[in-house]
């Protein structure tokens, strides 16, 4: 399994990450989640930042201060202690500033990034060009914005239906969407004058409701349905064939829980298919997936067993993704906020001894404090002497 | 009154308080971490002490008394060493009526005392913190707390 050790670097004092079919970061705000996945990114696809950067007239003067302040932001230079600050990828140490000194020649782009940002993709309904950001936005936004610009003109250039689309995603995917996404909505490219936009509205119906006034869910979700499209083309191949990696932050983001499981089942579905995919999130429900999918193989449960924890139709292609997904291996780490350190909690074993596996990293901290809370009032009531 | 003195004056409990964490089968004892073990209050083993005289019943397992370093009065911690599974949950269930009503009945020195009342699991368990059954268990006023119970030295007000 390939690693990444990251030591020193931002909040991070010391990462140890093994990446599995599917790997999950876990961790209060500001942790360093986020960091590791855009270094995962640059370990992944050095010649490819470094090209798009150039490409669109980025100069950082061989300087990693400046190529930091590029690639992760403005003032993120700061996240590099020189003499300090390491990164270690699949066994080997990389000199970093070596990296930002010499431009490696460009290549294909083996990790796609869905960044947490993605709703600023949008602008008024239509996804906004790279050059549309400023120089201090981070690249994974820009670059994700740019991708789903040229995605929706060269692939959904002329007005119609976006979603739900005979040829995208699997019907029951789209079932599922349908029903606790887009409440029957359909998404469409609309013309006002002659600008296109992506509005809402009833299948074949000409009431469209613009970006505006969609709700903050589906804003949040159909630039990540959008990422979906791209990484889940309409061919007899399932998969972009240069891409390795998925990286998809906080998957969760304005969704109702019902929606989430529907895209925890889509993360699944690119599992299935060969991408080796890390998220990072916030959501204990994620961790309930991962941690029902884990009993689920280890006791040799049918494909019925899974599909029915996602509400999902028993049909033969989602069998088979059942079958698929419970075969992969799955790595949990959570980002420890006072040490700066990792820790694998990837067993999720609630009756292990450390908090941070017994708690899933803080995602069920409150969770616990609520039942303890209601469990002592309970357990006082009507006590003699109680104030 | 103090934990020691409340456990001498309860009805068959007259010689069941020890020490420390003492009257724990060997077994309970690594289920059960104190911060400042100096702090302990003793413990009671009341399964074993009503064993004469109530043999049938779904009896606690026991009692720790804790001198918190915030609390002015000594707090008791009831623990339940038990499998967490759901086919137990009605047993405990039934062990913790057992509790309240002995309690009213034969343990009103002890039932003065603020009090956790938990079901610590004697080996793996599946029960998740977010899980209904453990909201489920909370709502009669019981805390599961997985493996490992943990008692601060200080609790929170």
């Amino acid at each position: 399994m390939t690693t990444l050790n990251i030591r020193n670097v931002g909040q991070i004092t010391n990462a140890s990450l093994t990446f599995g079919d599917l790997t999950v970061l876990v961790g209060p705000q500001a942790t360093g989640k986020s960091i590791a996945l855009q270094f995962l990114k640059l370990m992944v696809d050095a010649g490819q930042v470094q090209g798009e950067l150039s490409r669109y007239g980025l100069d950082w003067s061989g300087q990693l201060p400046d190529f930091l302040d590029v690639y992760l932001g403005e003032g993120m230079r700061a996240v590099w202690r020189p003499g300090q600050s390491s990164i270690e990828w699949a066994g080997k140490i990389v000199d970093l500033p070596q990296m930002a000194a010499r431009k490696r020649k460009a290549k294909g782009e083996s990790l796609f990034f869905i960044p947490a940002q993605r709703v600023l993709a949008l602008r008024d309904g239509w996804p906004r060009p790279f050059t549309d950001y400023t120089p201090g936005d981070p690249f994974a936004v820009r670059e994700y914005s740019e991708k789903l610009r040229v995605l929706v003109e060269q692939e959904f250039g002329a007005a119609g239906d976006l979603f739900p689309q005979a040829r995208r995603l699997k019907r029951e995917f789209r079932d599922l969407l349908q029903k606790n996404v887009f409440s029957n909505f359909h998404l469409k490219v609309d013309k006002v004058r002659s600008q296109k936009r992506l509005v809402l509205g009833p299948g074949g119906g000409t009431e469209n409701l613009p970006y505006m006034v969609w709700s903050a869910g589906q804003r949040e979700f159909v630039p990540l349905l959008l990422g979906f499209y791209w990484l889940m083309p309409p061919t007899k191949v399932s998969t972009r064939a240069e891409i390795e990696w998925v990286v998809l932050e906080e998957l969760e983001m304005g969704l109702h829980p019902r929606a989430i499981s529907v895209v925890v089942l889509l993360v699944l579905e690119l599992v299935a298919r060969g991408y080796r995919v890390c998220l990072s999130t916030h959501s204990p429900q994620v961790l309930d997936a991962l941690w029902a999918l884990k009993h689920l193989r280890e006791n040799r449960a049918r494909p019925e067993d899974f599909l029915n924890l996602f509400e999902a139709p028993n049909t033969q292609p989602m069998q088979r993704l059942a079958t698929s997904a419970m075969e992969k291996t799955i790595k949990v780490y959570y980002f420890n906020r006072e040490t700066g350190a990792t820790t694998d909690i990837s067993a999720l074993d609630p009756s292990a001894e450390g908090q941070a596996e017994a708690g899933w990293g803080g995602l069920s901290e409150f969770s616990g404090r609520a039942n303890e809370a209601v469990a002592r009032a309970v357990a006082n009531s009507g006590r003699e002497g109680r104030s | 009154m103090t934990f020691k003195e409340a456990v001498m004056q309860t009805p068959n409990l007259e010689t069941a308080w020890q020490p420390g964490l003492q009257a724990l089968r060997a077994e309970d004892k690594p289920h059960i971490k104190a911060e400042n073990t100096r702090r302990l209050c003793g413990s009671a083993d009341v399964d074993t002490a009503l064993l004469p005289k109530e043999p049938q019943a779904n009896r606690w397992d026991f009692a720790i008394g804790y001198q918190h370093k915030n609390r002015k009065d000594e707090f008791i911690y009831w623990v339940e060493t038990h499998t967490g599974s759901d086919d137990q949950i009605k047993v405990v269930l039934k062990k913790l009526a057992w509790l309240k009503t002995w309690m009213r009945r034969d343990g009103q020195h002890l039932a003065s005392f603020e009090r956790d009342i938990i079901w610590v699991s004697s080996g793996h368990t599946l029960f998740t913190k977010g899980s209904a059954q453990v909201k489920t268990l909370a709502q009669k006023g019981l805390i599961y707390s997985g493996a490992v119970l943990r008692i601060p030295s200080e609790r929170r007000p």
